[in-house]
């Protein structure tokens, strides 16, 4: 499907993106795949160039909470039909308070794909009037899951109940192997 | 006649699976539609950052129960990707033989599946039947019908037992031979022609600006695959089409899997004829299972999966968990944007319709 | 676009005449395949309890428990796993980690129960259903593609033998940081290497400590072990130990069932190596409160250093008395330098040295300064005096000059080398008669100095036992030495030394072959074929068959009183003999290795400190 054109296109994306985009950086996970970092307010712009040049399919809109760096990485994997290039598109927003602008006007699923991650992370997306309505938890009652924060093992010992058995399995092992006498059940 | 809310989910025998919809009606034309997931969270993403590297190939195929194959096939590719480990040729094309049986597994449910909405239960008695046999052979393979285990970081987990390839050949042999019964059983039944010609109907625009990929897409006349588009393993090695269909509408869609069926028998008999013999795994790190690190890095892959683009990405910080995984569901764009916005205006019992030929599928939105 | 039509469903109606693809439950069975992942079985004679499986386990489903009564034995836990079916997600990983290949999945999928206990069970060699092993159809097992364990050692850079045999340099290269980051990443954390060790050190912690590359925590489960147990696992002499323990606890490594051990020996020499022993002390701070008492140790062998250490730690007050004149023992005049450098242990010495231990070399005690003087001058004594006296053969001929014992000779070997003495007396040709680590020490060392001096090696080997497997030397001893052109014979019984008929020099060694070392009872008492026997060539004939304490030191009213075991002083489990203030540790108590004797240090150290907390001086 890669023709030699669309190489040449790509070179041309990224070089345009580096004169365009002040702050830009671009790099290489394989020869279809393009890592580009973003400044936050270049973002919006990046994407909207880069949905103008072919890569107009979102893929998915996600967050990845680099809690030591006290970041929230907001990632867009933009994917082009015609060249079968994927371009994963990030920007870094402040942990404390996270906030970034919707894309729901460049891509209509992406209302969704914010709420997703407002809800799982808390970020919120300005310009996106459903960002804050749940979406796939019902009364959540905690920080939002998928922060490194949040220890999921120690919320479902708060709020559930642990089973023990009661059944000594090693005896009846013993006993079925005949290093003891004694009944067994079932 | 006033609007009445109305609860469509899981406990309903026409839902597909377990996702809900509240839709408010007045008589049977839906008025306003909200899809609800969220009956299955279970936490995939968080848990696969608190299990190590080789330990979530035992969670991941749940994301998706009947095409488990692609999340492996995913994780383990994304993760060969950031590793930048070469995986053995055999292991490539046993990928891709799991990968298009998994494809006509699927397809062959999703002819069970079309059955409840449609009141058509013959079809999913057949299909259910059929697809028995591939599990057959995947229990053969892999040594578990539903949940494989079996693409693993750095290939697969075992060789192809001896004879399987027989087996393979003669499943598809038959599987051939009854493709053409199902087109005219399904395909030219009445029923089905009632209900499903020109209901859930969407444009190519609407797919494309909303993202819906897969058989969705293909059925307004755009020939995107990622197995063309964006070839992984050895899907530039061989030859296949991809069938279109132009209406639109469901019974578009339906009309496609027969056809994708037989792409995949093709597929599958030139996977098996190019295969070379040797290793079917390495390693992606030095040490024992429970010590694999991969190195710092971000990777996304992307498989077509029978629902269309089906998609990992993969964080590392180099320790010996996942930082980050994000699952790319296939169904995302028409499960909540297509329920919410599309619905509206169609009647109450084309909504399962919708959910089922569009392939909407809980768990991947869940996740 | 096909027609719809009214008759096309007709065509179902062929199916009246197939047969049914259901199956008739439960009047008809059906066999999973051959790999089907079901219930599990695990040979419980060969599972040793390390419960990798359980670590393994994706969905937390594997507990290890331990099981009463079970028969103690190095090399495994008393413990075997109990799987919760209701967590189990059948992957099968257990299977592929399995250190011993014990554990193994079936063809069985089907049971029924409505009591939740019963999906909690531990699996043994007849399986979930209870069946004869040999009715058991298997399913997944492991194959060397689906193995999760990594079985091949990365091994350190060794000097070739034709190399290393040209001069006493440290044949084994320290590992680089990316080959102990990969040799670490195999262990699977079992312990069962720490229940084997004497002093039993916190070794897979501190392998995990090197491979999340974090050397300063290594150090610190080094050199302090448990904190919270009395630093129960540390080990002062681990530059010593990173080369030459006896690592007992490689013999029963998880791993070694199915490939080579974990290296944890070449795993602590890199921590100690990567460190300099300046920054040891500010990564390890020890909290020392001065207990205002003073310990005299005798003898600054293993045993003695390691001792001083412990009480240092605790705040005694330390001095060691050496009767050479460089502290360390059998580290420093026993083991050869190609195996041990003077530099590894220096170190380590120097570490215990600025704990404050004092350590006056060349001071004999009983000679340069009586005992009594000892006993007035400190709180307690530890007597760590070592085997310093070699033993004979007493063979015909055996006094000769040229009939030599192997301690003696290696001292004089390391003095040479470090340019302390004068050069020892090397002959052209050398029997040494002996099968252990010693006899291999200085078989070894003959031949370097021979390579160095005439260019080639002559030196054989003979010993009682007969295989290299009786033989007590360590097996890559025996093949290193062989490899460097040293000749082995086992199963022979020194006779006679033979002589020249005309001159007074040694022509050989005669043999008689020996049937058997030891009797049914166990005790040395070897048997000889008298009508079956062989010379081997020499000048020299060095005896390496053994060595014996010296209690010189020891005045004859405190040496009654102690209880003696063979030539080796009794004590109770804290190295305290009968005498209250006097313990004693090491070969003259336990041996028979530096690891034991570093033990024996420890435990005294705990039983002095007890002592003298418990005791106020009159």
């Amino acid at each position: 499907m890669m023709s030699s054109t669309n190489n040449i296109g790509l070179e041309e994306i990224l070089s345009s993106l580096n004169q365009l985009f002040e702050g830009v950086s671009t790099e290489k996970v394989d020869p279809r795949q393009y890592k580009i970092i973003t400044p936050p307010e270049k973002t919006i712009p990046v994407l909207e160039f880069l949905k103008e040049k072919g890569y107009s399919h979102l893929s998915i809109l996600t967050c990845i909470d680099w809690i030591a760096e006290k970041k929230f990485e907001l990632v867009y994997i933009l994917f082009n039909w015609g060249t079968g290039v994927t371009f994963v598109v990030s920007t870094y927003v402040n942990r404390d308070n996270p906030i970034f602008y919707t894309v729901k006007h460049i891509w209509p699923t992406a209302e969704y794909y914010e709420r997703d991650v407002h809800e799982f992370f808390g970020v919120k997306f300005e310009g996106n009037e459903n960002c804050e309505k749940p979406l796939i938890l019902e009364l959540w009652n905690d920080l939002p899951p998928l922060r490194k924060d949040f220890d999921p093992l120690e919320y479902s010992k708060k709020h559930y109940p642990d089973r023990e058995y009661q059944k000594d399995a090693i005896h009846e092992a013993r006993i079925i192997r005949g290093d003891v006498r004694g009944e067994i059940d079932g | 006649m006033g609007e009445v809310k109305l609860f469509f989910g899981p406990n309903h025998p026409g839902m597909h699976g377990n996702f809900s919809v509240h839709m408010y009606v007045e008589g049977d034309i839906v008025v306003k539609a909200r899809p609800m997931p969220g009956f299955l969270h279970r936490g995939f993403e968080k848990l696969m950052e608190r299990r190590l590297w080789y330990q979530n190939v035992a969670l991941i195929p749940r994301i998706c129960v009947p095409e488990p194959d692609i999340n492996e096939a995913c994780y383990a590719m994304a993760i060969e990707k950031i590793a930048r480990v070469e995986v053995p040729e055999r292991a490539q094309w046993i990928r891709m033989i799991v990968l298009e049986l998994a494809r006509i597994a699927n397809h062959l449910w999703s002819f069970g599946g079309i059955g409840g909405p449609t009141g058509m239960y013959t079809s999913m008695y057949w299909a259910v039947a059929d697809r028995d046999r591939v599990l057959d052979i995947f229990e053969e393979l892999s040594g578990a019908r539903i949940y494989h285990m079996y693409i693993v970081p750095g290939g697969v987990r075992k060789d192809l037992p001896p004879k399987l390839e027989d087996k393979i050949y003669h499943l598809l042999d038959y599987l051939e031979a009854k493709i053409p019964e199902y087109e005219t059983f399904i395909l030219k039944n009445r029923i089905l022609h009632t209900r499903l010609k020109g209901i859930a109907k969407i444009d190519t625009e609407t797919c494309l600006k909303i993202g819906v990929t897969g058989i969705g897409l293909r059925a307004t006349g755009v020939p995107y695959d990622i197995r063309k588009v964006d070839p992984y393993l050895f899907y530039d090695k061989v030859e296949f089409e991809v069938p279109t269909a132009t209406e639109g509408d469901a019974y578009a869609r339906i009309s496609l899997k027969p056809k994708e069926i037989i792409q995949s028998i093709r597929i599958i008999r030139q996977c098996l004829e190019k295969m070379p013999s040797g290793p079917v795994n390495v390693k992606i790190g030095e040490g024992s299972g429970l010590r694999i690190r991969v190195p710092r890095g971000m990777a996304y892959v992307h498989v077509e999966s029978t629902r269309g683009e089906y998609g990992y990405l993969v964080v590392s910080d180099g320790g010996e968990k996942p930082y980050r995984v994000a699952v790319r569901g296939a169904s995302y764009p028409q499960g909540l944007y297509g329920v919410e916005h599309l619905l509206p205006g169609t009647r109450i019992d084309d909504v399962p319709i919708w959910l089922d030929s569009m392939g909407v599928c809980a768990p991947e939105i869940d996740r | 676009m096909p027609e719809k039509s009214l008759f096309a469903p007709l065509i179902a109606w062929k199916n009246l005449f197939e047969k049914p693809v259901t199956i008739r439950v439960p009047n008809e069975k059906r066999e999973a395949s051959p790999r089907y992942r079901g219930f599990h079985v695990n040979d419980w004679n060969k599972c040793i309890g390390c419960g990798t499986c359980a670590k393994i386990c994706p969905t937390d489903a594997i507990e290890m428990v331990e099981v009463p009564d079970m028969k103690q034995d190095y090399g495994m836990k008393p413990q075997r796993p109990v799987i919760d079916y209701g967590r189990c997600s059948f992957c099968a990983m257990c299977v592929d980690i399995c250190t011993t290949g014990s554990l193994n999945m079936t063809r069985e999928y089907i049971f029924v129960s409505p009591n939740p206990e019963d999906f909690r069970f531990a699996p043994t060699e007849k399986g979930f259903l209870k069946k004869e092993p040999s009715q058991i159809k298997l399913g997944w097992v492991r194959d060397e593609n689906s193995d999760l364990l990594d079985l091949d050692r990365v091994w350190p850079e060794v000097l070739p033998a034709q190399e290393r045999v040209t001069s006493f340099v440290e044949f084994v290269k320290a590992y680089s940081k990316e080959q102990a980051v990969a040799e670490a990443a195999r262990c699977v954390e079992c312990g069962i290497c720490t229940d084997r060790c004497p002093q039993h050190m916190r070794i897979p912690e501190y392998i995990k400590a090197i491979w999340r590359d974090d050397l300063k925590d290594a150090l610190k489960w080094l050199l302090k072990g448990l904190e919270s147990e009395n630093y129960l696992g540390a080990n002062p002499l681990s530059s010593v130990c990173g080369r030459v323990c006896t690592h007992r606890c490689e013999e029963v490594c998880a791993i070694s069932h199915r490939g080579e051990p974990i290296a944890i020996r070449w795993l602590k020499r890199y921590i100690v190596d990567s460190i300099p022993v300046e920054k040891w002390y500010e990564t390890v701070v020890f909290e020392r409160v001065p207990k205002g008492k003073k310990v005299a140790i005798v003898g600054s062998g293993p045993a003695g250093l390691s001792a001083a250490y412990f009480l240092a730690t605790l705040g005694y007050e330390v001095d060691i008395y050496e009767s050479l004149n460089r502290p360390g023992g059998v580290m420093r005049y026993g083991i050869p330098r190609y195996r041990l450098p003077d530099e590894a242990l220096d170190r380590d010495i120097a570490f215990i040295e600025s704990l404050g231990v004092r350590i006056y070399t060349g001071i004999t005690v009983g000679k340069d300064i009586p005992f009594q003087k000892l006993r007035e001058a400190y709180d307690a004594i530890f007597l760590s005096t070592g085997l310093v006296l070699g033993r004979s053969t007493k063979i015909p001929g055996s006094d000769h000059p040229d009939v030599v014992q192997a301690l003696p000779l290696l001292r004089e070997i390391r003095d040479f080398l470090r340019g302390d003495g004068p050069e020892p007396k090397i002959a052209k040709r050398v029997v040494v008669i002996g099968g252990g680590n010693v006899a291999m020490d200085i078989a070894r060392s003959l031949a370097r100095l021979q390579k160095m001096k005439y260019g080639e090696v002559n030196v054989t080997v003979t010993c009682l036992e007969r295989t290299f497997d009786e033989m007590p030397a360590d097996k890559e001893e025996i093949e290193e030495a062989m490899e460097e052109g040293v000749k082995i014979y086992p199963g022979w019984g020194p006779k006679e030394v033979i002589f020249y008929p005309d001159r007074d020099s040694i022509k050989g060694l005669k043999c008689v072959k020996c049937k058997e070392v030891f009797d049914e009872n166990g005790r040395f008492n070897p048997k000889f074929d008298e009508s079956e026997f062989c010379f081997y060539d020499g000048d020299m004939i060095v005896e390496a068959i053994g060595q014996a304490p010296d209690y010189s030191c020891l005045p004859e009213e405190w040496r009654s009183k102690l209880q003696f075991v063979g030539n080796r002083i009794l004590t109770n489990n804290l190295r305290q003999t009968q005498i209250p203030w006097l313990f004693a540790g090491g070969d003259i108590v336990n041996g028979p290795d530096i690891i034991h004797g570093i033990a024996d240090g420890y435990w005294a150290a705990r039983g002095i400190d007890e002592y003298l907390r418990g005791t106020e001086r009159p």
